[in-house]
């Protein structure tokens, strides 16, 4: 398995929001401001690629009846870590994803990728798997924050930017650079309806490009074998 | 690709009719347009561009969508036309343009065509148009404007749903009723005349575009609860205010028929309308939004493929399950 | 005696990670609890100068108070400064009110929330529409209430419930000062 097909894997081919539709609950929950989303996108990967490298170098003494149960507790551990120095270090993004931290717990991403990859392949490719799932989280989630943002209230890079004195503020208190004035942005996409909604779009999107690329290949090689 | 699906067998009796989906779609279209001369009549011309801009968006998205995605045309079934009507009917006479292709969009292509188009869509385009308008723009969508003769002026004034909903009836007595019929009165401005609404609904009955059970349960019921948890002293004052104000007969006629998003059965449709008038009741007495039709259908589309589901009529040589069991018992004791 | 291995040894794996969770955790939570404490101290202490400037605060005991009010504190010099906890559209509202000693209002701060962004959260936001919000309360005694029930403060748009919240707020510290002095 090589790095590249691996990235491809993480960002779109098995993406883990759009295409394996795990960690939902907090995408369409936190995806209102770009503070947010990198914020959120980041912890996960940080988390995902501690638990993945830890479960890995563990996989071999890990007795099959109480698999889960370790995960579990490996994850809660790297989970109340980083809550605990995102409060010491950067107090407005914790306030900011507020219970959204202690939840990545149970999202399904890193236990997800911890039963279906890291129990079973080496320490350096959980790593990069890690990374690269956490790559693509961190990318839909983004996505779904400029969207939702810029259709919603008309802004970009709420929490991150700021239009006016210091361009980027890192405590969460910039009100981003205004594209749509000011009332004319759809603030249904700001509820969590919009977060249903912007996500099941995305989907929809994917799922179409997988099936078209999936059509040309098939050709392709159907053209080769003639 | 599906070449064995064109071949369609089924058992007879079958019914052969020359009206496809664009007669029935002419049909609503002609209904509807009595709601619209009303509407120029009360509020002037801008109705008629509000709704102009609406349909011609309407068909717009349709085309493109399927032009888009290389599937066949469909904008000549005149569905996005209706869409187009019924969604600009329940805006706000003062409603801005911009907004209304803003809702003509999430109309067509999310809520529509993203479901397949015609007859795949799970909600009324029309009404879960006008719902996203109201949850993103609510004070657009709430600013309204007295009708031409009304002798009221524009800062003080309020709707007659505004009145109903802070349990009041509506000033005027029972003169207020005639002007609620007629039209001139606030609101949306497709909503405001029940005659012309009832107009169009005898001409789709008339036509057999829609049956009477859907309007007949929902209003009915929208009247039976209001008369008997009426507020105040005259309780049919109350009631014939609430059933003449609002979009309750532009909803039971026009958007709580349409066939997709509907039940099929006869006593299916008795349920859906039940259900209609009950919710919308619900959302006007106790919900924080004035009017309760819009959301009172949209809930009960996502109910239709259970009230189908269980109103099925019975096949001919199956029995129900439990009398199935009691006659197998029987046969073995 | 297999049988016994089997059942044994899943569970000391299971309590040694979970050992080793709990001394790393043990670890991190030394090395960061005067930090976040400190952080949530500074947190407090320039919220309460934003509302009301003094050079320190004393705390009073706020028992008996409403259920809404959460801390009091007169600041040296006169006034109060406290700490309301309201209910919002999407959850808690907790404001920091700022009182003088002819009991009008110096200003407000929103320490926590979770309102909607563009719309309740602009209350508690560093921008222009967030400031023009808050400057509102400045000055205002008595009953404070948004315009749509009769007051004077015009509410956020699309956030009336949050703007009735913060109202709420102000009024009850207004009216718990009126106690206290």
């Amino acid at each position: 398995m090589n790095a590249k097909k691996q990235l491809t894997e993480g960002l779109i081919t098995n993406n883990p929001v759009l295409v394996q539709q795990i960690g939902l609950c907090a995408t369409m929950a936190i995806s209102t401001t770009l503070f947010n989303g990198i914020g959120m996108g980041l912890s996960v990967l940080i988390i995902l690629t501690c638990c993945n490298v830890v479960v890995s170098a563990i996989r071999k003494i890990i007795p099959g009846q109480v698999r889960l149960a370790i995960f579990v507790v490996v994850i809660a551990g790297f989970v109340t870590i980083v809550d605990l120095l995102l409060q010491a270090f950067i107090p407005a993004l914790s306030s900011a994803l507020g219970v959204f931290i202690p939840l990545i717990v149970v999202n399904c991403i890193i236990i997800g990728r911890a039963e279906a990859f890291s129990s079973k392949e080496g320490v350096f490719l959980s790593f990069r798997d890690g990374v690269f799932q956490g790559l693509g989280y961190t990318c839909v989630l983004v996505l779904m924050c400029l969207v939702r943002e810029l259709l919603g209230s008309g802004t970009v890079g709420g929490g991150l930017l700021n239009g006016a004195n210091s361009f980027i503020t890192l405590d969460g208190t910039g009100a981003g650079i205004r594209i749509i004035p000011e009332g004319f942005g759809a603030g249904a996409l700001i509820l969590p309806f919009g977060g249903f909604l912007t996500l099941g779009c995305l989907m929809a999107v994917m799922q179409y490009a997988l099936r078209k690329s999936g059509e040309k290949k098939a050709k392709k090689e159907k053209e080769v074998k003639e | 690709m599906n070449e064995e699906r064109k071949l369609i067998v089924s058992s007879s009796p079958h019914v052969r009719t020359p009206r496809g989906t664009q007669q029935i779609m002419l049909d609503v279209i002609i209904a509807l347009l009595p709601a619209l001369v009303a509407a120029v009549i009360f509020f002037g011309v801008k109705p008629l561009i509000v709704t102009v801009i609406s349909v011609i968006s309407c068909v717009v998205f349709e085309f493109a969508y399927r032009k888009l995605l290389k599937k066949n045309a469909s904008y000549m079934d005149l569905s996005a036309v209706v869409t187009g009507m019924l969604l600009a009917y329940c805006l706000p006479p003062t409603f801005p343009w911009w907004t209304v292709i803003i809702g003509a969009f999430f109309s067509i292509v999310l809520v529509k065509q993203l479901f397949g188009g015609i007859g795949k869509n799970i909600w009324n385009p029309a009404l879960a148009g006008r719902a996203f308008l109201l949850v993103s723009y609510a004070v657009l969508m709430t600013t309204w404007a007295p009708a031409r003769f009304q002798n009221a002026d524009a800062a003080t004034f309020a709707t007659p749903l505004a009145s109903l909903h802070a349990g009041q009836l509506v000033p005027g007595g029972a003169n207020a009723l005639w002007d609620m019929f007629i039209g001139n009165i606030g609101g949306s401005f497709g909503e405001v005349s029940a005659l012309a609404l009832l107009l169009g609904g005898a001409w789709l009955v008339y036509r057999k575009v829609i049956s009477l059970r859907i309007p007949v349960a929902y209003v009915g019921t929208v009247a039976v609860l209001t008369l008997i948890f009426s507020r105040g002293n005259n309780h049919l004052l109350w009631m014939l205010q609430n059933v003449l104000s609002g979009g309750l007969l532009l909803g039971a006629i026009f958007m709580a028929t349409d066939y997709c998003t509907s039940p099929v059965t006869p006593n299916g449709q008795l349920i859906f309308g039940v259900g209609c008038g009950l919710l919308t009741v619900l959302i006007r007495y106790f919900g924080g939004y004035p009017e309760g039709v819009s959301f009172a259908i949209l809930i009960m589309n996502c109910c239709t493929w259970l009230i189908d589901q269980h109103t099925a009529p019975r096949r001919f040589g199956i029995m129900k399950g439990e009398k199935k069991k009691k006659e197998k018992e029987e046969a073995k004791g | 005696m297999k049988k016994a291995i089997d059942f044994i040894k899943p569970a000391v794996i299971l309590l040694l990670v979970a050992a080793v969770v709990a001394l790393v955790l043990g670890l991190v939570d030394m090395m960061t609890r005067d930090r976040i404490e400190a952080i949530a101290e500074q947190t407090k202490t320039n919220a309460m100068n934003a509302v009301l400037e003094a050079p320190s605060y004393e705390a009073l005991d706020v028992t008996g108070a409403p259920a809404d009010i959460d801390e009091a504190y007169a600041a040296e010099g006169g006034g109060w400064v406290v700490q309301v906890t309201e209910t919002g559209s999407q959850g808690a509202v907790t404001l920091m009110v700022g009182v003088t000693p002819d009991l009008t209002c110096s200003g407000i701060s929103v320490t926590q929330s979770s309102e909607t962004a563009g719309l309740g959260a602009i209350a508690s936001q560093q921008s222009a529409a967030g400031d023009a919000f808050r400057s509102q309360f400045v000055g205002q005694s008595g009953t404070v209430a948004v315009t749509k029930d009769g007051g004077t403060i015009n509410a956020l748009t699309g956030a009336t419930i949050t703007s009735r919240a913060i109202s709420n707020g102000v009024t009850a510290a207004l009216a718990l000062c009126e106690t206290l002095g």
